[in-house]
């Protein structure tokens, strides 16, 4: 039964990452993203890590996908269906570069795999008889061996967007009066 | 055995959920002519009851219209992403302790016990954006794009201190499991429900009340809608039954929001002064507390006028979410302190 849901999540993932790069229209393509990610959040709940498929779920699905989509409305001009059509969406050369990498891609990461000693059966085997608090084993490795990592990627985070907000204001001569409320939704 | 008890348990949990959304949908008519000295739908049924199963009725056999140039797709996904998530959130929301009818042991009177129950639902709810923005999008319409995109801008905006408040809670409660956040504040005393915290309680229900209030898109934060602004806004373009679901989605939202600001905040099923009530008082108990946040929601809808949409995200920005932070350093200071 788990095998089984794995390979459908499996599928899921990939044919909707395919479905990505495929579809004609950006919108399509941000929906296909959230499938993929549905499908990763799936096996996540497979393995046994329950916090992390809802935090793949909320962050990914629920937050960053919003904005993407919010990002593509904003800026879709015209048909992008028509459009594809006219610029044709795949010359053969974009289509051999993107295989060769692709490839590529894959090559290595089977070669990992295969040089790494997983566990055999991955899944229904790394959660405890009981269970395991999913919560409480991320809590304290968050917040104990890791504790100064974690912060200091958030302080990197934080600088970032800090540095992204300085870097868009400045191309900007004089500050609109009404500063327009999505630039304040995506901050 | 089991199977059965959870199929039993299923078809009462979401035959109840839809009634309810039925329900409500009824009741804010009456509810709005009663405040406004009108008679209402009276006209189905004795005092009008049947009213939503005519309107069922009638969404059914309406024509489907699908706008020249709307994306096919997506505009079918629209509806159905709405009405989805909220259906699904339900499913860990419990409605009363250890339950045993007629010899047989129902267990825990709730779909599944999940230990991220409350990330489950601030997970699914988050999904709910996608109808409404898909739907304006795909409906080829400048209404129906306006209202999705600041539909989307408030979610986002609005579900950082609705989850910031939830946080609150679970900080309090040491729990992320909704079981375990009802059993620390059922002990017999009502002064332990999460609500009667010292400030933290206080500021923490007055916030997430009115946070679930832009979440469902309700009344004062509709901007979604906003009829004289954008028509109908992201639904300007739907009819018949995927207009139908849209709503559906809308009160099923509404009433686990309710639910689960009584779990969180009003001691979910525990009964004031009797710590181990039997399950039919529980499940009472609950939808009483339920029925009342229910009530605001109308209550708020036909009182308030609608805000603008700057002063929305003004409110949204630098009002709540800095309150909500606050609020959760406070429980921190309560919690190390006690």
């Amino acid at each position: 039964m788990v095998d089984l849901l794995f390979y459908v999540a499996a599928a899921v993932s990939v044919l909707c990452a395919l479905g990505v790069v495929v579809s004609a229209n950006p919108v399509q393509s941000v929906m296909m993203l959230l499938g993929s990610f549905t499908g990763i959040a799936l096996i996540y709940l497979l393995a046994g890590f329950q916090f992390l498929a809802a935090i793949q779920i909320l962050v990914y699905g629920g937050a960053i996908m919003v904005l993407f989509l919010f990002v593509v409305m904003l800026l879709n001009q015209g048909d992008p269906v028509a459009l594809a059509r006219e610029q044709g969406v795949l010359h053969k050369e974009q289509l051999a570069g993107g295989l060769a990498v692709a490839g590529s891609a894959l090559a290595v990461l089977l070669v990992a795999v295969a040089r790494t000693d997983l566990p055999r059966p991955i899944f229904g085997y790394l959660w405890p008889e009981g269970g395991l608090d999913p919560l409480l084993g991320m809590a304290q490795a968050m917040f104990g061996p890791y504790v100064l990592a974690f912060e200091g990627a958030s302080v990197l985070l934080l600088a970032t967007a800090v540095g992204v907000m300085t870097l868009a204001k400045r191309q900007r001569n004089k500050p609109v009066a009404a500063a327009s409320t999505s630039e304040e939704a995506s901050a | 055995m089991s199977f059965v008890i959870i199929l039993i348990k299923a078809s009462l949990i979401y035959g109840g959920l839809l009634g309810t959304a039925a329900a409500m949908t009824l009741a804010e008519r009456k509810i709005s002519a009663w405040m406004q000295l009108r008679i209402g739908p009276n006209r189905v049924g004795p005092g009008g009851v049947l009213q939503p199963l005519a309107d069922g009725v009638k969404f059914i056999f309406k024509e489907e219209v699908t706008p020249d140039g709307a994306n096919k797709g997506l505009f079918r996904l629209g509806p159905i992403m709405a009405a989805a998530p909220a259906m699904l959130t339900i499913a860990v929301i419990p409605f009363a302790g250890e339950t045993t009818i007629f010899g047989i042991d129902f267990g825990l009177l709730s779909l599944t016990d999940l230990d991220i129950g409350l990330l489950f639902v601030l997970a699914l709810s988050g999904l709910s954006v996608y109808g409404v923005i898909l739907g304006g999008w795909a409906s080829n319409s400048k209404y129906s794009l306006l209202g999705g995109l600041r539909a989307s801008a408030q979610m986002v905006s609005y579900e950082l201190s609705l989850i910031m408040t939830a946080l609150t809670v679970v900080a309090l409660s040491g729990s992320m499991n909704l079981r375990e956040i009802v059993e620390v504040q059922n002990t017999g005393n009502f002064l332990d429900w999460h609500c009667f915290t010292p400030v933290v309680g206080q500021v923490g229900l007055i916030l997430f009340v009115i946070t679930t209030f832009a979440e469902t898109n309700r009344h004062p934060f509709d901007f979604a809608e906003c009829e004289p602004e954008l028509v109908g806004g992201f639904h300007t373009e739907y009819s018949s039954m995927k207009f139908a679901l849209f709503f559906l989605g809308e009160y099923c939202a509404m009433t686990v929001m309710a639910c689960l600001t009584t779990v969180l905040f009003l001691g979910g099923y525990s009964v004031p002064f009797w710590e181990d009530a039997p399950w039919i008082v529980q499940v009472g108990t609950f939808m009483t507390k339920t029925a009342f946040f229910l009530f605001l929601f109308i209550w708020v809808r036909w009182t308030l006028p609608r805000f603008r949409y700057d002063q929305l995200m003004n409110l949204g920005w630098k009002i709540f979410f800095p309150i909500a932070l606050a609020n959760l350093l406070l429980a921190g200071a309560v919690i190390s302190l006690s």
